[in-house]
């Protein structure tokens, strides 16, 4: 028998417990919304034309912009996710495919362990294996610093969704006489496209905002550049050196840049979560 | 039994998965452009049965097959899996078109998935041919471009057939097609199954002794991974020869 005195003291402690999760939860979005409005206060003053269009002026001389550091971040993305999306696909796929055996398991803790390998340390591996042997620092090598920090976030995603695909629609492809790739390629990732997208974005806005990785990779320069084979700049990279630099502007800049960075992020995550529920 | 014309003959059949022997020894000619039932309790290895016909059970780890299965003259189980499939349609419990795809491209399925061209005409007139058979083509011919998953479950099953007909298979199994429907698309689907056996040999896995006695012509009983009793439905439903058949069709176990 459960009497009424020890069903109110249930009560009172439901009430406490939804209130404690629901204030902690709030709690949590504090910080965030103050770090958003401390950048956009700050930022928001180096938005104009000539930000998104020029190039860093030399100290003393007055505007300037980040067009550079735009396009930089921009060509290190591009690379970065033509190597990391093919690589984790199939390598999502095998492993959704795969749960057990030796290899699968022995992938699958690679790729753990690739999540956890710190990101300055994927900056050294590139500078080790790609800035030294072609003698400069360059995109290209950021970019694949890059993509090693972006591949796990691929993998996880595919294999999970991948995971989710009901058995019973690979046999209905099978019972028609298809074969296995037509199989997985006209029917399981088109099946699993939104969870696979939502992942390529989450990397994206996972490594956009990357700086450890581009130190002695893309390494920075205050010129516009296109080619992959030279250094170029970033948006991180940029924050790092002008935020640490003495001169107010330089300051003002990496607020700016900041602030484009942080919108950048945001709006992939938000995209991201578009996806999903369409 | 009557003189008629066999299309699947299955000689000696037995499955093995690792230690298990799941089917014993079964020997069971199918007739041409007839509905055969095979009906059984939970475990007497009726599901095996259909999948090992279309070879899906190949793909099970430590399953062991011997014995023959003769489409006409070819030995099933000594084709390439992916040409038997060809010639024996599939349809399962629960209804899977494929959700990516629209009706229409469900239709086609079996020849994009295969590869195989085809010019818009024949495109259409397959679709068109394929629902016409399987009794969608009125209820979907103005949705043609929607998505197949936006169906009633009944339709969803009726596509799939549609599905596997538009292959042309020489048999089609129908692997409990109707578990997972209510009384009315259930209905429907069996007056479908009576309507196409005039163009296609049918092997029907059901566990609804009522469903086979309304629309099959043959039915075997299976229990444990033997063949108990296989007859005319007329027969095996008034006269059951076998004991576990009597206590089956009575309702004493399954």
């Amino acid at each position: 028998m459960i009497n009424t005195r020890s069903v109110e003291a249930r009560l009172i402690k439901n009430i406490v417990f939804k209130s404690l999760v629901f204030s902690m939860s709030f709690i949590v979005l504090i910080p965030l919304f103050f770090i958003l409005f401390y950048i956009v206060k700050n930022g928001i003053s180096a938005f104009s034309l000539d930000f998104f269009l020029n190039l860093p002026k030399p100290v003393g001389e007055i505007g300037g912009g980040i067009s550079n550091a735009i396009v930089g971040t921009l060509l290190l993305i591009v690379i970065s996710s033509s190597i990391a999306i093919p690589f984790g696909i199939f390598i999502g796929l095998y492993l959704a495919e795969n749960k057990v055996g030796l290899l699968p398991e022995l992938t699958r803790l690679c790729v753990d362990t690739l999540q956890g390998v710190p990101s300055i340390v994927m900056g050294i591996i590139a500078y080790a294996w790609i800035v030294i042997p072609m003698g400069s620092f360059s995109v290209l090598s950021g970019g694949i610093a890059l993509s090693l920090m972006m591949l796990p976030i691929v993998v996880k995603s595919t294999e999970e969704t991948m995971s989710l695909i009901p058995e019973s629609l690979k046999e209905a492809a099978f019972a028609l006489g298809a074969p296995y790739y037509t199989t997985m390629i006209k029917v399981v990732i088109p099946s699993s496209k939104k969870g696979i997208l939502s992942g390529v974005l989450l990397g994206i806005a996972r490594v956009s905002g990357e700086t450890a990785p581009l130190l002695f990779t893309a390494f920075g320069s205050p010129f516009m550049n296109t080619d992959i084979l030279k250094p170029a700049n970033s948006l991180p990279l940029l924050i790092f050196n002008y935020a640490t630099s003495p001169y107010d502007d330089w300051q003002s800049l990496a607020w700016g840049a900041s602030l484009v960075l942080v919108l950048f992020i945001l709006s992939l995550s938000i995209l991201a979560k578009v996806v999903i529920k369409k | 039994m009557k003189k008629e014309t066999c299309i699947l003959d299955i000689k000696k059949f037995n499955l093995h998965i690792n230690e298990h022997h799941i089917l014993k020894n079964l020997d069971l000619p199918f007739y041409r452009k007839k509905v055969t039932a095979i009906m059984g309790p939970s475990g007497c290895g009726k599901s095996t049965l259909v999948r090992s016909i279309n070879r899906l059970n190949d793909a099970i780890p430590g399953v062991k097959m011997s014995g023959n299965m003769f489409l006409y003259k070819k030995n099933l189980l000594e084709m390439n899996p992916m040409l038997v499939r060809r010639k024996v349609g599939m349809v399962f419990q629960r209804p899977n078109p494929f959700p990516t795809m629209s009706i229409y491209e469900n239709v086609l399925a079996g020849y994009t998935l295969n590869g195989l061209k085809l010019d818009k005409t024949e495109k259409e007139s397959i679709v068109a041919d394929s629902l016409e058979k399987a009794a969608l083509w009125d209820e979907v011919k103005d949705n043609l471009h929607r998505k197949g998953t936006f169906l009633s479950g009944g339709q969803q099953q009726r596509l799939c057939i549609a599905r596997a007909l538009a292959m042309n298979p020489k048999i089609l199994l129908l692997d409990e097609p109707t578990s997972a429907l209510d009384p009315k698309s259930t209905a429907r689907i069996e007056e479908l199954i009576i309507e196409l056996k005039s163009k296609v040999s049918i092997i029907m896995v059901t566990h609804n002794m009522g469903q086979a006695a309304r629309i099959s012509d043959y039915t075997a009983f299976l229990y444990l991974g033997e063949l108990i009793e296989y007859d005319s439905t007329e027969v095996m439903f008034d006269s059951p020869k076998h004991s576990r058949t009597k206590d089956y069709l009575k309702r004493k176990f399954g």
